[in-house]
């Protein structure tokens, strides 16, 4: 670059008028293979991406992202479960020794310390060799905390009944359920059912929505006399007659939002 | 016509250095997968700020249909995922693109960390890098809510609960992040909104830009 | 070096001037912001008043039965009818005892022999919490502290329940 004496300048302005070079470096008889970054490395880098981004683009259109039923805050039936990165540390407070009197170990002492030591990590392993063998403690450490969280992710997961829990998060507008309170089997689900399944079938604190169920109408009219799940047997006391017209207008509310 | 363009500028700006600065630096072979296939390892930090390219630009589409309101946030989402076209793929992308930039964050880390690539003079970068993981598992967080579903609510809910466990400040900070003290609803919501849409962008910008400075200036570690 | 004064430089001068007023700047502009962000911290939390939860006393039985009921709620802007719960039951004295049912250890929602491993027991789903019937956590499982109870009062023979009341940890 040129200084001193004799620059001149675009102007009244800052900027040189000596121009620099367009033409790429030529790195081609450096030691040891390098190559420029614009445009040689970045076409492999990209490359690479666009195979990423085909299979992200798969990923995006055979499993479109899921939506659960609009949150109700007195849903107590629900079971919360954080997304699954988080799972791990979700799953380590169940121990005892991470709860009760140790939560603070398991919430703050545990996780934290993880996290201070792969935020101190250069600190803490500050010997000059790199090379794994070169440093058996950290990576012993390093290895001893993923084999955790993934073995905590993977109890988590597995303890957790994923297709309940999409069946009982179904998402339902609430607009679209029409209730016909003239049905013939308004007056049964009236007088059975809608103290614990809500007036237009949403579900309450005690029991699930009725709303986008997967029954046909006899499996209901069992499901309403013998119980399924958390529902005791013995709810619907009416006559044959009106537990047909019960699962008939139950059918039919789920008929009509479809 | 564009190079005239370009010279008319450049006569006036002198903005050759500023890329050729950017486009000449030299790449070693050593992280050039195709010299070695096994450098392909090195991707993994360009793949994670792709996908936060990702979720940059489909957030920013998801915003001109998103109401961060508990009457209507999730109705939004539901008209989205089931009226607009291609809006199903956007909001796919940001689901997705969530828990893949976690996975290729776990993965850079993890490259880094075996390579022993933090260590002199590396030390701050590592430390912004980490910075920066903590970040994404708080726009994570943040964003898990924003759909207002049953899921999300009762999560988020557990969520507070922790940070209310916190000695000393739990009860302020739970109370910072909810709005109320009691209740996770209405400001809970706007407050996640504000959080994962302005403030921690905000300092991933930051962030990002820090790690990138400090990769240009020390140049990549160099192979074991 | 001599004995003159430690004197502040002219550059000095201009730094320390220049962080002030930048530090003002700053201030000027971040007061409210911040104020604004930590209000709902430094705002009192409403009680609310004891509401009638729709269940008469001579219906309660020494069996926990779950009661739900609405309050008025204020969330900011928003107001709402949620609905509020409760596990009521006579005990051995015939006094009523209302439990909270929502865990200590993290929120989650507990049930009267919700496990069938644990009968006699309030069980919570989420991490295997237990609670003997008086609401008390069984030591050894997460939580730390029994179930909230709720303050109560009895109305022409109704039961009215208000806010709940922690309680010390067994």
């Amino acid at each position: 670059m040129h200084r001193g004496k004799g620059m001149k300048f675009v102007g009244d302005s800052r900027i040189s008028a000596t121009k620099t070079s367009q033409i790429p470096k030529d790195y081609s008889e450096y030691p040891g293979r390098t190559e420029a970054f614009w445009p040689n490395f970045l076409l492999k880098e990209w490359l690479a991406g666009s195979v990423f981004l085909v299979g992200f683009l798969t990923l995006t259109l055979v499993h479109p992202s899921p939506l659960g039923g609009i949150a109700d805050p007195t849903n107590a039936a629900f079971i919360p479960l954080p997304d699954w990165y988080f799972l791990f540390l979700y799953e380590l407070l169940k121990y005892e020794f991470a709860s009760g009197d140790y939560i603070l170990l398991g919430m703050l002492g545990l996780p934290g310390l993880a996290f201070g030591a792969l935020l101190l990590a250069p600190f803490l392993d500050n010997g000059p060799g790199r090379r794994p063998g070169q440093r058996p403690v950290a990576v012993g450490m390093m290895l001893l905390a993923l084999a955790s969280v993934v073995w905590l992710t993977y109890t988590s997961a597995s303890h957790v009944d994923w297709e309940a829990r999409a069946e009982m998060d179904k998402p339902i507008p609430e607009s679209e359920v029409a209730i016909d309170t003239e049905h013939d089997g308004y007056a049964a689900y009236e007088a059975s059912c809608m103290s614990c399944h809500g007036g237009n079938l949403e579900g309450g604190p005690a029991a699930p929505t009725l709303v986008g169920i997967e029954y046909t109408a006899e499996e209901i009219a069992d499901i309403a006399v013998n119980g399924i799940g958390g529902m005791p047997a013995g709810i619907f006391t009416g006559s044959d007659e009106e537990l047909e017209q019960l699962s008939d207008f139950i059918m039919s509310v789920n008929e009509s939002t479809e | 016509m564009l190079q005239k363009i370009y010279d008319w500028i450049d006569d006036r700006v002198d903005i050759t250095p500023i890329w050729r600065d950017i486009a000449d630096h030299e790449v070693p072979e050593h992280v050039n997968p195709a010299h070695h296939f096994s450098a392909f390892v090195y991707c993994f930090g360009g793949l994670t700020f792709f996908v936060t390219v990702i979720q940059i630009l489909s957030g920013m589409f998801l915003t001109m249909y998103y109401v961060p309101d508990i009457e209507n946030a999730w109705k939004s989402v539901y008209y989205l995922q089931t009226e607009v076209a291609h809006a199903q793929i956007v909001r796919g992308m940001h689901h997705w693109g969530a828990s893949v930039v976690i996975v290729m964050l776990l993965l850079h880390t993890l490259r880094v960390f075996f390579q022993g690539a933090y260590k002199k003079p590396r030390e701050l970068n590592w430390m912004v890098g980490v910075l920066i993981f903590f970040v994404m598992l708080g726009l994570g967080f943040t964003g898990y809510l924003l759909p207002w579903d049953n899921k999300a609510y009762f999560a988020t809910q557990v969520g507070l609960e922790m940070a209310q466990q916190v000695p000393f400040i739990g009860e302020q900070l739970k109370i910072l992040l909810a709005g109320d003290a009691s209740i996770v609803g209405a400001q809970t919501l706007t407050r996640f909104f504000a959080i994962h849409v302005f403030f921690l962008p905000a300092a991933l910008f930051g962030l990002l830009a820090a790690h990138f400075i400090l990769i240009r200036k020390q140049g990549i570690s160099g192979p074991l | 070096m001599s004995d003159k004064k430690q004197q502040v430089s002219r550059r000095q001068f201009l730094n320390y001037t220049l962080t002030g007023v930048g530090g003002f700047m700053a201030a000027g502009l971040l007061v409210s912001p911040l104020r604004m962000a930590i209000d709902p911290v430094l705002k009192d939390s409403a009680s609310g008043e004891l509401v009638n939860v729709g269940i008469s006393v001579d219906d309660i039985t020494d069996v926990p039965t779950r009661i739900d009921w609405t309050v008025e709620q204020v969330d900011g802007w928003y107001k709402s009818e949620p609905s509020r719960s409760a596990w009521v039951y006579k005990d051995g004295n015939g006094d009523i005892v209302a439990l909270s049912p929502i865990c200590t250890h993290l929120g989650c929602v507990v049930s009267w022999e919700g496990s069938d491993a644990h009968p006699d027991h309030f069980y919570c789903p989420c991490h295997d919490g237990l609670y003997t019937k008086d609401g008390v956590n069984v030591p050894g499982t997460p939580p730390l502290a029994p179930l909230p109870t709720f303050e109560q009062e009895i109305r022409d023979g109704m039961l009215f329940l208000g806010n709940t009341i922690d309680r010390e940890g067994a």
